[in-house]
């Protein structure tokens, strides 16, 4: 049906990056830049007195110090519509509010200079404050106020008991349906703050052209959301701002918003007049810039004898450090993963998120989905075991799917769902992994007991809907045909290094009829490429993809409109446009006519010999529908119930995305959400000792990550796709990079419970935990 | 403790004079004249506690290439490392994998294989961490280590040179010149195990075992553990509780013994109380695969 989507091609970027010459944020080199580095606070809540700046000057350093930005608050983050955008950031800070936060900054000629010039900073400090670090005592009334008060859009608002943001929302009579139920259950859940060690560690390089022009080019999931932050801090026109794309190593939304390091750089830039260089190390970047949320969560639910799932009730109390990127937000989406995994016939939810003195958090994949969904998970796996019912088809009867009301994205995002491949993939998964032959705990005996868990979720394609909201959705994209018919596609959507754009350059090829070699990605920047919110809810391919499909649509046209002129055909619909292997081009003809032929190229050619202007289309489009992508996985464990260590032994992970554009990175999505998931299970966390300094986990060498021989190995992973076809989505395709991750700690606790019995309702689940509850037990 | 802001782990914020010495001799003269030197191998330890500025230097002293330290050799009695042969090149070495099976398994699991092709058996020791990898090994094997310095040679049994966490017996001047394991007559089965977070990782626990039996008798046993102790440590008392036990009867009676002879601790990897119960395991796991390697080797 399709020439190139579902087909595996090399990847647009993928010499450049084996070969090691592909250019990163780390490797751009202006001639004559400075170094940069930033005076992290060393108390995670004080007041600075006098920066001394003379012994790093002396040393022929620039200083930026927080009297030398703009004395502006802001939020780093540009994805909520203005009066729900909350600001408490400055560039520099005078009170730093956790251990690490940027005061001052230097640069210098080399980067050892930079590093002395930093260390003979002198910052002195009026008051250091004992810190505020945990969230339940941050909310006492007699607690020391974090921020006294903040903007949300352009008004100031009090912080009453360091609660950054609240949101409360019921639907349907809870009393009665909790009434109705024959089994309600009650669990508290602890997710911790976790690191998103994306490959690349943040940075930004800034030069300032002769005309004034301020060019950045950095480590961002949106260049367009970087360029309007920085023009609005600093008050700049946005003209005079050109944020360059450039290669991302890994996101997973550590940099979904503008990152502190590239505001800082453009301080040093501006202030210095030369280009200027700063790059976090890893220990900053793990230490002092982002974690995840950590989320405190109370789920109650209940079901009637007959299986059927009455209400849900969540309070969700979000711990989210000492600044807000998206502590509002991610109360409505929390709400919204929850509300629409089950048909609750009643829901009640109280979101809080509350200020501590840690290290602010940020989105990490899946945006609070797989916390919530691994909390929701859990309770329906343990209301199915109440009830003697499978599992399985407890989920079934119960799960939001075909027809139903879906708003993942929050209560301002609803859509219909109209692609659903829920009962497929648990039909087939369930099969493979052997389902059937599951055991219970309780007959399970000997040293390594195993056990075969399910998790069932789903993530939003984008943040688009029917109306506009609260939430900021919409891309752009450039398709210009050249002179010899071959492509450019200039867009200003960051490829995470997953290969977002190679499925761009599919669907292009497939809309156009001419193989992915003939498209090229123009390396561009905000100047010369429409908007794009980000690279965020994983839209990259629905979103961004049809954007692209829709230039290359009109592009199309066009192409049809000159092949018309030239073949003398009565009009462009009497043209067909098919795909010929052998002239490896598009060939356009007039069915039943076989000398009236041409190719692409040919009328590319033609079009400008005869000066009929150039092929080429701009679109800016905003999806209507942000359809889920569900995911179901089966993993099978096993427990070492001596050491509490915990194997994967098998993984069956199923994923909805409609149509496949690529099915080898489509299925490195699936084995890098496992991985992902996997770690944040069993693996590390970022805990902080009293003085609000993150304990132990300090480097790489101490916060460890699952490596592939920690993985199942390629035969023990099993990859499903669905068949099923988006309507909304480009060429039927959805998402996929959160739904991905998900549902995993949600099917890895319940195969963890199968196994030994026992439940888990903290993460990380390490073998420290598990051999105390194990021994406990015993 | 310094700054947050004194790191900087894309450079080496220190300023020291960096020699490469031609001989052992000059090696041992610049040690002892240059103020404030350090000898570097590998460097896999020693950069990263100066990028995070857990000590300060004036020089280096590279001894990584200096022929008389790089050897692998096979004598009657003994096999012979020299201290500045890497990990890579004990698990590929032929007189190694033939000789001393334990010390390569516990090779095979350090670092990975970027870090072994760097790392040394002699910084591995010099070290002194209680998890090293090469120790265990080592002490089950009753290996000596020979000293050198101007003043001469001196040779101190590896029980002898662990003097506390990051702490050994060498002396200002001194560099470990080689590592001297006796290969005994007898057959031993072995095993090293490690617990680790990742299968990238210092260990949380590891246990060294060789083991001897006959008829289904213990009648030779050597244990020693890393990681659980100030130092890594041989378990005499649980060896000799096990000499004489029919198999069975010793990974437990070992499994019981071991917690007499160790003093875990909490840090980054672990808890004291986590490797105190893992230890347990270890033990009896390692005296069950040493016991079954001998079988296969077929005594
Ligand atoms: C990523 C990573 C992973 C690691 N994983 C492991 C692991 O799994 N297991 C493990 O045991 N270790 C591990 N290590 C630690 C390290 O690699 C080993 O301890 C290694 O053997 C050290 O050897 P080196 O040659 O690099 O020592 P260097 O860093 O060069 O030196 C270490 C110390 O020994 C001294 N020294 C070195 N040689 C001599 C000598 N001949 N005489 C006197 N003093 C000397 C030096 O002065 C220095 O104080 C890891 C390190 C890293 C960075």
């Amino acid at each position: 049906m399709f020439n190139f989507i579902g087909r595996s091609f090399p990847r647009h970027d993928g010499f450049a990056k084996a070969s090691g010459l592909a250019e990163f944020t780390f490797d751009v080199e202006v001639p004559g830049m400075l170094y940069g580095r930033i005076f992290k606070s060393p108390h995670a809540f004080a007041r600075v007195g006098r920066v001394d700046a003379s012994g790093a000057e002396a040393l022929g350093a620039v200083v930026l110090t927080p009297d030398d930005v703009p004395d502006r608050l802001f939020n780093p983050r540009l994805i909520s519509i203005e009066e729900d955008t909350f600001k408490d950031w400055r560039v520099l800070t005078k009170v730093p509010r956790y251990f690490g936060e940027p005061i001052a900054a230097v640069a210098a000629p080399t980067e050892d200079t930079a590093q002395r010039a930093l260390e003979a900073l002198r910052v002195d400090f009026e008051e250091v404050y004992d810190p505020v670090l945990d969230p339940f005592k941050a909310m006492s009334p007699s607690t020391r106020p974090i921020h006294e008060r903040v903007m949300r859009g352009g008004r100031w608002i009090e912080v009453k008991n360091n609660i950054a943001a609240e949101l409360r929302y019921s639907e349907g009579d809870l009393d009665s349906e909790e009434k109705r139920s024959s089994v309600v259950i009650e669990r508290k859940f602890h997710a911790s703050r976790r690191y998103h060690t994306q490959l690349e560690p943040k940075g930004a390089v800034c030069k300032l052209e002769p005309d004034g022009t301020l060019v950045v080019w950095t480590t961002t999931q949106t260049i367009h959301n970087t360029k309007i932050l920085i023009s609005q801090v600093y008050g700049i026109p946005m003209n005079r701002v050109d944020v360059r794309k450039v290669l991302l190593g890994g996101g997973f939304g550590s940099s979904i918003h503008t990152n502190l390091v590239t505001l800082i750089a453009v301080g040093l830039c501006l202030k210095s007049r030369k280009p200027v260089k700063l790059v976090l190390t890893r220990e900053e970047d793990m230490v002092h810039d982002h974690v995840s949320f950590e989320f405190y969560m109370k789920v109650r639910a209940g079901a009637t004898r007959d299986g059927s799932i009455t209400f849900g009730e969540l309070d969700n109390l979000i711990d989210v450090g000492a600044h807000q990127i998206q502590a509002y937000p991610i109360l409505g989406t929390s709400l919204g993963w929850f509300v629409s995994l089950y048909k609750w016939r009643a829901v009640k939810y109280h979101g809080r998120s509350v200020y501590t003195n840690k290290v602010p958090s940020c989105a990490i994949r899946g945006y609070g989905a797989p916390e919530i969904t691994w909390a929701v998970e859990t309770v329906v796996d343990e209301l199915a075991e109440e009830l003697k019912i499978d599992p399985l088809e407890f989920r079934l009867a119960n799960y939001r799917g075909r027809g139903e009301i879906f708003w993942g994205q929050g209560p301002t995002v609803k859509s219909i769902i109209r692609s659903d491949g829920v009962p497929e993939l648990i039909a087939k998964g369930s099969e493979i992994i052997g389902w059937k032959r599951r055991e219970s705990p309780r007959v399970k005996t000997g040293r390594f007991r195993r056990g075969v868990g399910v998790g069932r979720g789903f993530h939003t394609s984008g943040a688009g809907g029917p109306l506009s909201g609260a939430i900021i959705d919409y891309t752009g994209a450039v398709v210009k045909v050249n002179e010899d018919g071959s492509i450019d596609y200039i867009t200003a959507l960051q490829d995470h290094g997953g290969g977002t754009l190679d499925a761009h350059i599919k669907i292009i090829a497939e809309e156009l009829k001419i193989p992915p070699g003939k498209v090229r990605v123009v390396w561009s920047g905000t100047s010369t490429t429409v908007y794009d919110v980000c690279t965020h809810a994983s839209r990259g391919v629905f979103t961004g993809g049809e954007a692209a499909r829709r230039a290359a649509l009109e592009v199309k046209k066009k192409v049809l409109e000159y092949a018309s002129r030239i073949l003398d055909s009565v009009s462009p619909e009497a043209l067909r446009i098919e795909y010929d292997r052998e002239l490896s081009d598009a060939v356009i003809f007039v069915e039943g006519a076989p000398e009236k032929r041409i190719t692409l190229s040919e009328v590319a050619r033609v079009a400008w010999q005869r000066n009929w202007g150039s092929i080429s289309a701009s679109v800016s489009y905003r999806a209507t529908v942000a359809p889920p992508s569900f995911t179901v996985y089966f993993v099978e464990v096993e427990v070492d119930m001596e050491t509490g260590v915990i194997k994967p032994i098998r993984v069956v992970a199923g994923a909805d995305i409609g149509t496949v554009i690529s099915p080898e990175l489509a299925a490195g999505q699936i084995h890098g959400g496992f991985a992902i998931g996997w770690s944040w299970t069993v693996g590390d966390e970022v805990s902080y000792l009293e003085n609000g300094v993150p304990a132990h986990r300090m480097s790489l060498t101490d916060y460890k990550l699952p490596t592939s021989m920690d993985l199942p190995s390629d035969e023990d992973f099993i990859v499903l796709f669905a068949s099923t076809y988006e309507p909304f989505g480009p060429f039927g395709a959805k998402g996929l990079g959160e739904a991905a991750s998900n549902p995993v700690i949600a099917a890895v606790a319940n195969a963890i419970y199968n196994a030994t019995g026992i439940r888990f309702y903290e993460i990380p689940m390490t073998p420290e935990k598990i051999l105390k509850a194990i021994k406990e037990g015993e | 403790m310094l700054s947050i802001n004194a790191f900087n782990t894309y450079r080496i914020p220190q300023i020291f004079d960096y020699y490469r010495p031609r001989d052992l001799r000059e090696a041992l003269k610049l040690l002892e004249s240059v103020e404030g030197a350090k000898v570097v191998a590998g460097g896999t330890d020693l950069v990263v506690d100066l990028k995070y500025r857990r000590i300060e230097v004036r020089a280096l002293i590279d001894i990584s290439r200096l022929d008389e330290l790089r050897f692998i050799k096979l004598e009657d009695s003994y096999v012979e490392i020299g201290s500045a042969v890497t990990i890579q090149e004990i698990v590929e070495s032929s007189i190694a994998r033939e000789k001393l099976p334990l010390l390569v398994e516990a090779a095979e699991s350090l670092g990975s294989w970027q870090i072994r092709n760097l790392a040394t058996i002699g910084g591995n020791l010099c070290t002194a961490s209680p998890a090293a990898d090469t120790a265990p090994p080592l002490l089950v094997y009753d290996a000596e280590l020979e000293l050198v310095s101007l003043r001469g040679v001196r040779t101190v049994p590896i029980e002898k040179f662990f003097t506390g966490p990051k702490r050994v017996v060498l002396e200002r001047g001194e560099i470990l010149r080689s590592i001297r394991i006796p290969v005994s007559r007898n057959v031993f089965g072995w095993s090293y195990i490690k617990l680790r977070r990742t299968s990238f990782d210092v260990a949380k626990a590891s246990v060294a075992v060789l083991l001897d039996a006959r008829d289904g008798y213990i009648v030779d046993a050597r244990v020693a553990l890393g990681s659980v102790a100030p130092t890594p440590v041989r378990a005499r008392g649980v060896e000799r509780s096990i000499v004489g036990l029919k198999i069975e009867e010793a990974a437990r009676v070992a499994s019981e013994r071991v917690v007499n002879e160790i003093s875990p601790i909490d840090d980054a990897r672990s808890t004291a109380w986590y490797r105190l119960q893992a230890s347990k395991t270890l033990v009896s796991d390692a005296v069950w695969r040493a016991y079954e390697r001998l079988l296969k080797i077929g005594v």
